[in-house]
């Protein structure tokens, strides 16, 4: 088979059978400003279990077509599962390109399915663009901590597979279409072949104290915070200003911070007014979490940080004594 | 007895590497080239694994010579094997490619209960490999594994505790596995001098794709890879930042707090 004989965009939707995720329907969107320039059909596919309303959704994305499963197996999410259930619909339908939102699970059987079925997969690509010339969808994503950014394509295989992170495209719906066509599959998978198997989930605790996506203010520290010791004085700061802390994906390896309060492509996106950020060198991966700031000013003691070509306004020294400064500066107005 | 298989991949410090502003392309000039950090932490996984249960650990890469280093450090902290895929033709593989490439070469020593490696890498960054290797290797899956809190050989499982986005997860995946391996409970440990020295004669096992059986020469390097990168380019500045420095710290803060008291934020 050709690659040109390949039709139509899938959008893998994930949900928890209550709502629907947004980076479901953030690729939806996307994804129909490609179908517009392919003329390709766009087509939502969702395990069964979603209510109505958040259904209504995906429709208001503009999709041409949402195929509904039904079978065993996808009670939770499964790795086994969920790469049988792709394989067997790409081999069906031989869809163009299939987009998954990166989030843990996404990631987690994206790439697989890929593999099985012998085809390209890339991940976190912040734009894509269709090259009619070529055929191919261009996938471009940040290469080398961000320092590049490199054009990715599947240019013979099919179908292109991309993870995309949460918050990367815009939620903007465009409206239902009159037509759309419900396509349901059954598609059972024996849970004795399942190799995996959940035993626990303790839920995010969630106390309601943090939000950073809803922040105002936000001091978010990164990787040349020496340790958790230091954490205080940024939570002062924060509280000074009317804030809360955020921090970068080491502040959550490094334990200093909790998932939620990682700010960035694997994290949550943000759009406080005010960002001041400390020893954050402004890898593209968390740069991108904060593209919708207000007032973004920066500190760090190296001049040449990639943070300061993102930021409004730079400051070149150690974080700690900035921090003390701005500590004693707010205190001094109060 | 476990047979744990440990995936490591030497890359270029990223931090250090500067990009020409010209061509946009990467100059690695005096870059020193490292262990991929996250893989230190799977190599730590392994370690400890073998130290609580038993086992053998064998360490797999792929690059040219000179990434014989990362597999020293790997035998320094205990691995009794050490594979280097090393030739040309692997040349510009991307994951699909790779994922193929390792399990081919890896799977001459035997089956492997546990395998394990970063969950990405500092270059590369697709976060791809550890799902594809399971594919290729047709284990379970673990994926962002946080802490390996018990191997059942007798019943055949292992159970983890992954940290996601959504909360808290207890998985029990049965053997052979494949993991991912946070960073937060595995900070890699110093070889001490005993180990290094071990491994600085220690013998490695190099494969090139006419000694790797049953190697399709089609699904190895780029012929073999899904995808390519046609072309790269510099980041455009997103904003033209405006350096503050008045002299030192105190005024400079002063002077944030203007700014901030202008656009009425304090």
């Amino acid at each position: 088979m050709k690659k040109q004989d390949y039709k139509n965009m899938w959008v893998y939707i994930e949900h928890d059978g209550k709502t629907v995720s947004t980076v479901s329907l953030e690729l939806c969107c996307e994804a129909r400003k490609l179908c517009d320039v392919t003329g390709d059909k766009l087509v939502a596919v969702m395990v069964e279990g979603l209510p109505e309303a958040e259904v209504k959704k995906i429709r208001e994305c503009a999709v041409d077509g949402l195929m509904v499963v039904s079978g065993t197996g996808y009670e939770t999410y499964n790795n086994d599962a969920y790469t049988n259930l792709f394989t067997v619909l790409c081999q069906k339908y031989n869809p163009s390109a299939v987009f998954v939102g990166g989030t843990t699970n996404g990631r987690d059987f994206a790439p697989r399915f890929a593999a099985r079925l012998n085809t390209g997969c890339t991940s976190d690509a912040i734009q894509v663009v269709y090259n009619p010339e070529s055929g191919d969808i261009e996938f471009i994503e940040p290469a080398v901590g961000g320092k590049m950014m490199a054009v990715i394509t599947v240019p013979v295989l099919r179908p292109q597979v991309g993870t995309i992170r949460p918050g990367t495209f815009k939620y903007e719906p465009t409206g239902e279409k009159a037509n759309v066509e419900i396509i349901h599959e059954t598609v059972n998978f024996d849970p004795a072949q399942s190799r995996t198997k959940l035993l626990k989930f303790v839920p995010e605790a969630d106390d309601g104290s943090v939000n950073l996506a809803e922040e105002d203010v936000i001091v978010c520290i990164g990787n040349g915070v020496t340790g958790a010791e230091k954490l205080p004085k940024y939570q002062e700061l924060a509280e000074l200003l009317g804030g809360k802390v955020g921090g970068t994906r080491p502040m959550f390896d490094r334990g200093i911070l909790p998932f939620k309060q990682m700010i960035g492509q694997s994290g949550v996106v943000v759009k406080p007014k005010l960002i001041i950020s400390f020893g954050v060198s402004g890898a593209i991966n968390h740069t991108a979490g904060i593209k919708d700031a207000g007032l973004f000013i920066a500190v760090n003691s190296d001049p040449e940080a990639a943070i300061f070509g993102v930021a409004d306004y730079g400051i070149v020294g150690d974080m700690d004594e900035v921090c003390d400064l701005m500590i004693e500066a707010l205190k001094a107005k109060q | 007895m476990l047979k744990i298989l440990v995936c490591v991949k030497q890359v270029p410090d990223v931090n250090l590497v500067k990009i020409d502003p010209v061509t946009g392309s990467l100059i690695r000039d005096g870059v020193p080239a490292i262990m991929n950090p996250l893989d230190g932490n799977a190599l730590e996984a392994a370690v400890q694994l073998k130290e609580t249960y038993g086992g053998e650990i064998t360490a797999v890469t792929m690059g040219p010579d000179a990434a014989m280093s990362v597999l020293r450090e790997c035998v320094s902290v205990g691995a009794s094997k050490a594979i280097l895929l090393s030739d040309y033709a692997f040349k510009d593989a991307d994951t699909l490619s790779t994922s193929y490439t390792i399990e081919k070469g890896a799977s001459m020593f035997g089956k492997y209960d546990i395998i394990l490696c970063g969950k990405e890498t500092l270059d590369g960054a697709t976060g791809q490999m550890g799902s594809q290797l399971a594919e290729r290797f047709n284990t379970s899956f673990v994926s962002s594994a946080a802490l390996i809190e018990k191997v059942d050989e007798k019943a055949g499982t292992v159970t983890v505790l992954r940290e996601t986005e959504y909360g808290e997860e207890t998985v029990e995946a049965k053997l052979p596995v494949l993991m991912t391996i946070e960073k937060t409970n595995y900070q890699p440990r110093i070889p001490n001098f005993k180990g290094k020295k071990f491994a600085r004669t220690f013998e490695i096992t190099k494969l090139t794709s006419d000694t790797i059986e049953g190697l399709d020469k089609n699904k190895i390097g780029a012929p073999g890879s899904g995808t390519i990168v046609p072309r790269t380019y510099p980041p455009e500045k997103t904003a033209s930042g405006v350096m503050i420095d008045e002299g030192d710290d105190k005024k400079n803060v002063a002077k944030v707090m203007e700014i901030l008291a202008d656009k009425g934020l304090v």
